[in-house]
């Protein structure tokens, strides 16, 4: 009986672990490793392990086992009073070698539980990595875990794949938009047959954390005085994921919402984390105002102010022409923060009037001998959406022609790391 | 983390929901844990009956040893027998059916987190067992067989007991050629940390590699691969005082059965570790290499007038 494919995606801020072919990962936990030597600045603090004193006497007695004291995720955030907290992936991509095969020695043994020697790797890296990142990672996978085989997949890849549950997508290609939101940066990264745009990708600094701000000002601004203030973000946080939507109108939502206040306005219930008292906050316009943001970003920040659906589209419109009917017609989210109800709605109206306007656009400048075809704009929201990456893995995975896609270790022993700078793609499959 | 914890989390965060909370939600999930044991949770119909199916390479071997009995006793009014395709056993769970007591349910997930450990503990507790018989003088001496274990497609344990003591070997095989040299120091230093006054009363670990132990020596399967010399046999020896009934005999079996994935887990740190030391060594060249680089010879300078002086 083959086991199951391991699936790995280690974000910036969360590590998604699980075996392939389950819809959810078993462990999601934050990507942070505490260490005994203290938390010092990044770059510089490669601090250089002790020399183990075993040149002389009986080796048992005097081998210190420091490398072995450290706890990674939830346990390190919990242990951060006499630990150091390292984050070991910044912006996306590995940034300490030895805090991160140290994170996947214990996640592999520890919360997964499998002998890395049996199974086959599935790894995800942000898009543009750096070929020489892929190397050193299929080097700690291969040397110190032996693993059978490993596939570093591209994320927007696999959210592309993850979306092929939803009942819209008709056929299963590996063309499309992927809007990737999570807690720190937004991506807009087009995709063709696979291999992603590198020169059109484009970065949004508008993500959850900052609705949760927006929030959380927006309580504040209101005079919410019942709130704990040390309990003020995580009450916005949980306010924002429990109440928010998106509406098709600013000005139209506040009519209604005035009309129908009874069922509009909503309390949140929440318990003082200090004294244990019960306390009551009202629920109001931060209801819609909070994911707006997206659209209309004027109203919380002054430095970047294009709407997500002009991004998407300016975006779009700087990829090659022959895949940009590809790319408006499958648009798929990824990520928590895409999560809100209405969400693929807004998105597809305001793009589909911007894409309108232009084709009526030139066709008025042929002077009506040309007639365009219609563009068929389509967004796709499914189930998976929060961990897509994760579960286009674990579909990709858990199909039979994986192994095949894989490097194996033979090959790896044949040719070295550098097999591992390309990645066949899943392109004629399903 | 030096030691390896002998319970699934998975299982048990998957299960608690259901069983100890009773919030019936559905599920469909697979867990694997080492040496190939694989789980399937999944929910039928309707979500209140949760199927619960395991899978392993030793399991008809265990059988023999117990296994079944283990379960009808511990599981005995969960046990089906129209047992899943591609599993060896299913249990299935009705959450009306459950115990009314929240610690009682507490347990039961408890212990199917465990479940691998318990299967795997019964030709232990056997061993266990006839030993007490040998000790006992008022009883006949039983016939104590050779119980074989293969637990992976090529390793495989071996429990024996004795008139004193109950032997264990492991036959352990290393695919790459570092893990042997790192496998090879790893067992030769089971063997010497003995000797700390310490640890005097651990069990005898001894080390061989290539020949069997004689206990095991005459099995048809070992003559034939006898010539392998990647595998290597590990025994340990058990004397009473490592069975004492109760948490000692527990502990014991929970981290004897482990010894094969604490040994790989153990390599595979050492071989971070040996990575990191090597990557701050880089660093450390690449700077005196930075250091190195000479000074450009020939550089213009001017005075500040703006004349150029030539060193020659």
């Amino acid at each position: 009986m083959r086991l199951p494919p391991v699936i790995m995606d280690n974000g910036t801020g969360y590590t998604k672990l699980g075996f392939a072919g389950n819809s959810e990962p078993s462990f999601v936990f934050p990507t942070v490793i505490a260490t005994r030597d203290s938390a010092n600045t990044g770059a510089s603090g490669t601090s250089v392990p002790s020399k183990a004193s075993h040149l002389s006497g009986n080796i048992a007695s005097k081998r210190g086992i420091e490398d072995l004291d450290f706890y990674i995720g939830n346990e390190a955030l919990s242990n951060s009073k006499t630990y150091g907290l390292h984050y070991p992936i910044r912006h996306g991509q590995i940034d300490n070698w030895d805090q991160m095969e140290r994170f996947w020695e214990q996640s592999i043994f520890k919360y997964l539980r499998c002998e890395p020697e049996d199974h086959y790797f599935l790894l995800t890296e942000p898009p543009l990595n750096a070929p020489e990142n892929r190397e050193q990672t299929a080097e700690i996978m291969f040397e110190s875990f032996n693993i059978q085989g490993l596939y570093i997949a591209v994320q927007a890849v696999l959210a592309l794949a993850a979306s092929w549950t939803s009942k819209k997508v008709s056929d299963k290609v590996l063309t499309g938009t992927v809007i990737d939101s999570g807690d720190g940066v937004t991506h807009v990264i087009p995709v063709a047959e696979g291999y992603v745009i590198g020169s059109s990708i484009k970065h949004i600094p508008i993500a959850g954390r900052d609705i949760t701000y927006y929030v959380q000002q927006l309580l504040r601004d209101r005079g919410e005085t019942s709130i704990p203030p040390e309990d003020s973000l995580k009450v916005a946080e949980s306010i924002k994921e429990r109440f928010s939507y998106v509406c098709s109108d600013i000005v139209k939502e506040f009519k209604k919402s005035d009309k129908e206040a009874d069922t509009f306005f909503q309390k949140y219930q929440g318990i003082h984390s200090v004294t244990g008292q019960p306390y009551e906050v009202d629920v109001g316009f931060e209801r819609f105002l909070g994911p707006e943001i997206f659209f209309n970003p004027e109203i919380a920040s002054s430095d970047f102010l294009t709407p997500l659906p002009n991004v998407v589209d300016n975006v779009i419109q700087s990829c090659p022409i022959d895949v940009r009917r590809g790319l408006y017609n499958n648009i798929v989210l990824s990520g928590g923060s895409t999560m809100f109800k209405g969400f693929d709605k807004r998105l597809h109206r305001d793009m589909k009037r911007a894409v309108d306007a232009r084709v009526k656009r030139s066709e008025e400048l042929s002077g009506g001998t040309m007639k365009a075809k219609e563009i068929d704009v389509k967004v796709i929201s499914h189930k998976k959406q929060r961990y897509a990456v994760w579960y286009g893995g674990s579909l990709l995975g858990s199909t039979p022609v994986f192994n095949s896609y894989c490097h194996t270790k033979a090959e790896y022993e044949e040719h070295g790391p550098s097999i591992c700078r390309h990645n066949r793609v899943f392109g004629s499959m399903g | 983390m030096i030691l390896l914890d002998n319970h699934n989390v998975v299982i048990e965060e998957t299960l608690t929901q259901p069983i100890v909370n009773n919030n019936p939600t559905a599920f469909d999930v697979k867990v694997v844990d080492f040496d190939g044991v694989s789980c399937h949770l999944s929910t039928l119909e309707s979500n209140s009956v949760i199927r619960f199916s395991l899978s392993m390479l030793c399991y008809k071997e265990l059988v023999q040893w117990g296994a079944q009995d283990m379960l009808q006793r511990e599981y005995g009014p969960y046990c089906v027998s129209d047992t899943e395709e591609g599993y060896d056993f299913t249990l299935e769970f009705n959450l009306q059916n459950l115990p009314k007591d929240k610690e009682q349910r507490e347990e039961l997930v408890n212990k199917l987190a465990m479940i691998k450990r318990d299967l795997l503990a019964q030709p232990f507790e056997r061993a266990f067992e006839q030993q007490a018989k040998f000790e006992d003088e008022k009883q006949t001496n039983p016939h104590s067989e050779l119980m074989q274990i293969h637990y992976r497609d090529q390793e495989a344990f071996y429990i024996q007991a004795q008139l004193d003591r109950v032997t264990v070997i492991f036959s352990t095989l290393f695919k790459e050629d570092t893990d042997k040299i790192f496998g090879k120091v790893f067992l030769q230093e089971f063997v010497d940390a003995r000797r700390r006054p310490n640890i005097q009363n651990a069990p005898q670990v001894l080390y061989s590699s290539k020949e069997p132990p004689l206990e095991i020596r005459h099995l048809s399967e070992l003559q034939k691969t006898n010539k392998n010399e990647e595998i290597g046999y590990v025994t340990f020896v058990l004397f009473p005082r490592h069975f004492t009934r109760g948490d000692v005999r527990e502990k014991t079996i929970s981290q004897i059965q482990l010894f094969r994935d604490y040994l790989h887990y153990h390599i595979k740190c050492s071989k971070a570790y040996m990575h990191s030391r090597m990557r701050a060594r880089v660093q450390a060249f690449l700077k005196v290499l930075n250091r190195a680089k000479p000074e450009l010879p020939n550089v213009e300078k001017k005075t500040i007038t703006g004349k150029t002086i030539v060193r020659t």
